[in-house]
């Protein structure tokens, strides 16, 4: 049976040879549709205009990106400093047009010229500094992201409202974002087939010594690709800061190997001299597709990162095995080797299929229809509070009959304005979102609240947009209150060091701001230091290892979340909860078991599955349209050895 | 089958590729303690038949018997275990490994788990003493040339106790004295036992080494002949037709200088090479591996840097270590390796012709797409470049053919002093006159030539003067009667810097 329908779609193609052959010449075209079919089956909501240039905007910036690097990886190079290169030139936009006066259209001219400066700077260091491309754009992306945390110092600026309009809507239903990526990919398309640089990046990248010796310019030519490439991440950084509203100094972190991703995906060969800008917007939109489709599917943020990995891996592969296969029909071989490939592209498809479905059916259960539902997006689930958030959530969701979609964003503000963006379209009931960035999460709220899809933030705040209710601990009251306890604990006199949460969030200005009025109380208490770590348990350890080197007598340590505490702990070893005591903020279940260890003195502790539980309660009141709280308050209490046993998790 | 010698035995096979039959009913047989010369053109299929027998393909039909017994060879491993041990033209060594860890690699002898390094060496020591080299076991294969590269690789298919060795055009890249030891070898391994199958495309050599010649043309074995056949028999057999003039040079009138060089030196290479070539003239420069004519031509070019001494082309100087000088001041490089210098691999025909006027051809930035396709058709039609459409990829085209499209990138750019560095190496006899005859148009139509071949019979065949280098210097220049390949010889091994370096008073 199966060899007679495999014979059978293989006597098909020969009719419609055309597509067939389309579809040979482009396996990720072959796998973007697969997909797309895949996705369709899967979701109501996929196939639909809105959701349609949904995904359109959620590749326009990986797109761009990667029309920048595609010129590169043809050459045989490498660019992995886009990201930083795009948040960079964002800022630099935003900066001097808010903080510095410069008329916008000179800042705009500014990002640009940022643009290309830190693509000259690679060519040189390539060209005339003989680093490896890998090398020396690895350092341009510590460069590039560091000088834009010091430029903003590490705040989001605002973003000018002329500029900001590259992240609307032309005539209300197109996204500027999508024009400017088909524009850009036509002027890719444009430099790679016509013109004498990108000519040359062909033959750069497919033989370097024949180049030069055939008369090409090399190093020259090497400093304009790199600097093409920084044009294209700087576009894509102002477009990334125009849908946000915001220039965030953490933009973009990690967008370049969804770059090169897009790019490798697109057919081109990382040993150079092939690729197209068309493959490369098929790569970039195989990855917006899957993204977005998974949203829709409600596939634990989890496995979507294993799917996705898994899909980058299969289309590159079956692309290889297609390159293998697709050439031996021309040779007039037996029909065993089309029956073999229509094998390899039915097993594509059957195993997309298969493993999108198996994750969204592990997820879901069954889906009942009649249940309202609700979109949960976190900023990170890389920390287990707001893990904990998700599990109140998840079982005050199922308590009361709410069909609850989970969605972590990865500290990454445009992933969360996908998410956010793929909730509206599909028409949820209601929305809780924990903002990565409480300016960044302003439009994508702004979009919900036209579409009539009640918002509730949860832990914090969204700026510039109405949300239904916030439900959030009192940052500022417990920073207060972890100041007075280290206070407390030290008699009033020593020395303490702080380590800080991430740059830009406001949980992390709020619990500074909260120590600094708690300290204030007491001038014997000297802070010899303040570092951020990010609220990052490795990071913690680092910046405490190092702190300690320069201040081997401190007696205090104040952490703006208990992984930070847990990490200083590490750093602090036998002398942590004995001659330095460590408070903690969060009450999580390791901080609360190091509490009742006794290495770490205290944590103030917030009640995030509470959090959790009374944004979904918060929600589905807005849902009924019932009366909410416009702030709701879940206290913060220090949890020290005496009163640990109260706080189970 | 009876046949207790046979170590080898191959029937009726077929292979094909995307749009080419590669090889369509070869036989082949080889016997114990022989030397078989498989001899046929470029793209004839010789490199796919050796790929068989080492595991890089698979038959499509047909049968390999090893030993009497009917065999599939699916890898490298398998033709490891048959005993099929293969030396190709690129070799397969790791540069920065030492030669004892390059012939033991991945076999290294263990000890507690880890390499045994003296064993290892010793054992090395043993095999390179057979082959009859003189080179540490601990030096680094970088460090190498290239005939002591091909020694080691003998050396390790040797280590595998090989009773097939096969070894494709194993002379093509050595000077005349390292292919008379490299014989020497190859004959001791010959009475051990070792059959050997051997690939060459200097007929001189089958008389030489070969007992018995197979020859295969278009991918059909079209012959089994003994190896004392007269060559002009051997190349009928091979092209199918026969070649009345192997070297049909025709002088053309001498011009004024076009190409004069003067004292050039790069210090530790060359030194105070001078020399002219005239318009319509070709000039020949000999020489061994090693004496410094590649870097010569190279530093003329303008890929390399010097540190003294001029280039004039017409009169005029040309700036140094600018190729872009040198091209516009009409020279042109063929270089001697000519897939990795010559040409963009997998780019197409049409691109890799229009690579040395892309410049030329970019109004605004914007290249002149139509233009070069017509100027890449042209050329290619010119030169008789034997391909599919000009969209083919320059990597599956015959070695001739992909010389011709290095040689036409430079026709199309008007190149008025053409420098050919090896341009015959690996390539077929009939692709061979093909290229003479080019040279021959280019110095009738006033061009200059100035060709680098260690083919000794070529450069006095086709050369109108011989300059011939050794260590680094001009050893002496002889005109087309005067040079033979005795008195190129003489000079090539001469000592020409002592009595200079002795009379400047250093």
């Amino acid at each position: 049976m199966a060899t007679d329908t495999l014979k059978s779609t293989t006597g098909a193609g020969g009719a419609s040879g055309g597509l067939r052959r389309l579809l040979l010449d482009n396996g990720a075209l072959t796998a973007l549709i697969v997909l797309v079919i895949a996705m369709s089956a899967l979701s109501g909501d996929f196939l639909t205009t809105d959701n349609l240039l949904n995904v359109g905007v959620q590749a326009a910036v990986t797109a761009i990106l990667a029309f920048g690097v595609t010129f590169v990886i043809v050459s045989a190079g490498i660019d992995l400093s886009v990201g930083s290169v795009a948040a960079l030139s964002a800022t630099v936009l935003a900066w001097s047009a808010t903080s510095a006066g410069v008329p916008v259209f000179l800042a705009v001219l500014l990002a640009i010229a940022t643009g290309i400066v830190c693509g000259l700077v690679n060519g040189i260091l390539i060209s005339y500094g003989k680093l490896p491309p890998f090398i020396a754009t690895l350092a341009m992306l510590s460069v590039a992201r560091g000088l834009s945390l010091v430029i903003s110092e590490g705040s989001p600026i605002a973003f000018p409202d002329s500029v900001s309009h590259l992240g609307d809507t032309l005539g209300g239903w197109l996204p500027v974002p999508v024009l400017v990526m088909v524009v850009m990919g036509l002027i890719a398309a444009f430099v790679l087939g016509r013109t004498y640089i990108g000519r040359s990046m062909y033959a750069i990248g497919g033989n370097e010594e024949a180049a030069r010796l055939s008369g090409l310019r090399v190093k020259k030519q090497k400093l304009a690709i790199y600097a093409f490439s920084g044009v294209f991440a700087a576009v894509a950084g102002v477009v990334l800061a125009a849908r946000l509203s915001s220039a965030q100094p953490q933009a973009a972190d990690g967008y370049e190997l969804d770059a090169i991703a897009a790019v490798v995906i697109g057919g081109a060969s990382l040993a150079g001299g092939t690729g197209k800008a068309s493959g490369t917007l098929i790569g970039a939109l195989i990855l917006a597709v899957l993204r977005n489709g998974l949203n829709l599917l409600n596939v634990s943020a989890f496995w979507q990162q294993v799917v996705i990995g898994v899909v980058i891996a299969l289309a590159v592969l079956f692309d290889t095995l297609r390159r293998k296969a697709g050439a031996t029909p021309v040779a007039g071989a037996s029909g065993g080797g089309k029956g073999k490939q229509a094998a390899t592209y039915g097993l594509a498809a059957v195993v997309t299929v298969a493993i999108v479905g198996a994750t969204s059916f592990l997820h879901t259960g069954s889906s009942a229809a009649s249940s309202p539902k609700m979109g949960l997006s976190l900023s990170t689930l890389n920390n287990p509070f707001f893990v904990q958030i998700r599990a109140g959530a998840q079982a005050e969701a199922e308590k009361r009959g709410v069909d609850l979609t989970v969605t972590d964003a990865q500290n990454d503000a445009s992933q969360q304005a996908n998410q956010l963006q793929n909730f509206t379209s599909s028409g949820l009931g209601a929305i809780i979102v924990n903002p990565v960035d409480s300016d960044a999460a302003s439009n994508s709220v702004k979009a919900a609240d036209q579409a009539k899809i009640p918002v509730i933030a949860v832990d914090r705040g969204v700026n510039k947009a109405s949300v239904d209710a916030l439900v959030a601990s009192d940052n500022v009251a417990g920073g207060e209150l972890a100041a007075k306890t280290i206070a407390g604990k030290l008699g009033g006199k020593g020395k303490i060091v702080i380590l800080q949460g991430q740059a830009g969030t406001s949980a992390a200005r709020e619990r500074a701001q909260g120590f600094a009025n708690g300290l204030k109380a007491f001038p014997g208490i000297q802070v010899v230091a303040q570092q951020p770590a990010d609220f990052d348990r490795t990071k913690g350890l680092d910046v405490m290892s190092n702190l300690l080197q320069a201040h081997p007598d401190v007696q205090g340590v104040i952490a703006a979340n208990d992984e930070m505490a847990l990490g200083a702990i590490k750093a602090l070893g036998s002398k942590a909860g004995k001659s330095v005591s460590v408070v903690g903020f969060d009450g999580t279940p390791d901080g609360l078991k190091a509490v009742e260890g006794g290495t770490l003195y205290a944590s103030v502790a917030q009640q995030p599955s509470q959090l959790g539980k009374i944004a979904v309660d918060n929600a589905l009141r807005a849902l009924k349209g019932e009366k909410v709280e416009e702030t709701v308050k879940v206290p913060v209490k220090v949890v020290t050895k005496e009163n640990v046993a109260g706080f189970s998790g | 089958m009876s046949n207790a010698d046979e170590l080898l035995r191959i029937e009726g096979i077929r292979k094909t590729f995307p749009g080419v039959v590669a090889l369509d009913g070869v036989d082949f047989d080889l016997r114990r303690g022989e030397v078989h010369v498989l001899l046929g053109e470029n793209g004839a299929g010789k490199s796919t038949l050796i790929k068989m027998l080492s595991g890089a393909y698979t038959p499509d039909a047909g049968r390999i018997l090893v030993g009497g017994e009917e065999t599939r060879i699916q890898g490298a491993q398998d033709s490891e275990r048959l005993g099929i041990a293969t030396i190709y033209q690129e070799f397969n060594l790791v540069p920065d490994l030492t030669v004892a860890e390059n012939i033991f690699l991945g076999r290294q002898p263990r000890r507690l788990g880890m390499i045994d390094r003296k064993k290892m060496e010793a054992d090395a020591e043993v095999l390179l003493k057979r082959v009859g080299v003189s080179v540490s076991p601990r030096a680094r294969v970088r460090e190498l040339g290239i005939a002591r590269l091909q020694m080691v690789e003998i050396a390790k298919a040797l280590s595998l106790d090989a009773r097939v060795l096969i070894m494709d055009e194993p002379t093509a890249v050595l000077t005349s004295e390292e292919v008379d030891k490299l014989f020497a070898i190859v004959r001791t391994l010959r009475e051990d036992g070792v059959g050997i199958v051997f690939i060459t495309h200097h007929l001189e050599e089958i008389a030489a080494l070969g007992d018995r010649v197979t020859v295969i043309r278009d991918g059909k074995s079209v012959g089994q002949v003994p190896a004392t056949t007269p060559e002009d028999e051997l190349v009928r057999l091979m092209v199918g037709r026969s070649i009345e003039q192997q070297y049909p040079r025709e002088r053309a009138d001498r011009g004024a200088a076009l190409l004069t060089v003067e004292q050039l030196t790069r210090d530790g290479v060359f030194h105070d090479v001078s020399f002219e070539v005239h318009a319509g003239e070709v000039v020949g420069i000999a020489g061994l591996v090693g004496a410094g004519r590649t870097e010569v031509v190279r530093a003329v070019f303008g890929a390399d840097s010097y540190d003294k001494g001029t280039v004039k082309v017409s009169g005029a100087p040309v700036a140094k270590y600018d190729v872009n000088a040198a091209m516009t001041a009409g020279i042109g490089l063929v270089p001697e390796d000519r897939k990795g210098q010559g040409l963009v691999l997998d780019a197409s025909v049409e691109e890799n012709l229009g690579l040395v006027t892309l410049r030329s051809a970019t109004r605004g930035g914007l290249v002149d797409l139509k233009g070069q396709r017509e100027a890449a058709g042209r050329i290619a039609g010119q030169l008789g470049v034997r391909m599919a459409g000009l969209g083919q990829h320059v990597r599956t085209l015959s070695g001739g053919n992909q010389q011709k499209v290095v040689i036409g990138k430079w026709l199309l750019a008007d190149t008025k002093v053409l420098i050919l560095d090896e341009p015959t190496r690996g390539i077929d006899v009939g692709a061979k006159v093909e290229i003479y005859q080019l040279v021959n148009e280019l110095t009738a139509a006033g061009a200059a030539v100035l060709m680098i071949s260690s083919d000794l019979p070529e450069v006095l065949g086709m050369s109108d003067r011989v300059l011939v280098m050794a260590q680094g210097r001009i050893a002496g220049e002889l005109s087309a009667d005067e040079a033979t390949q005795d008195a190129v010889m003489a000079l090539a091994v001469s000592n020409p810097s002592t009595d200079k370096e002795a009379s400047r008073g250093h």
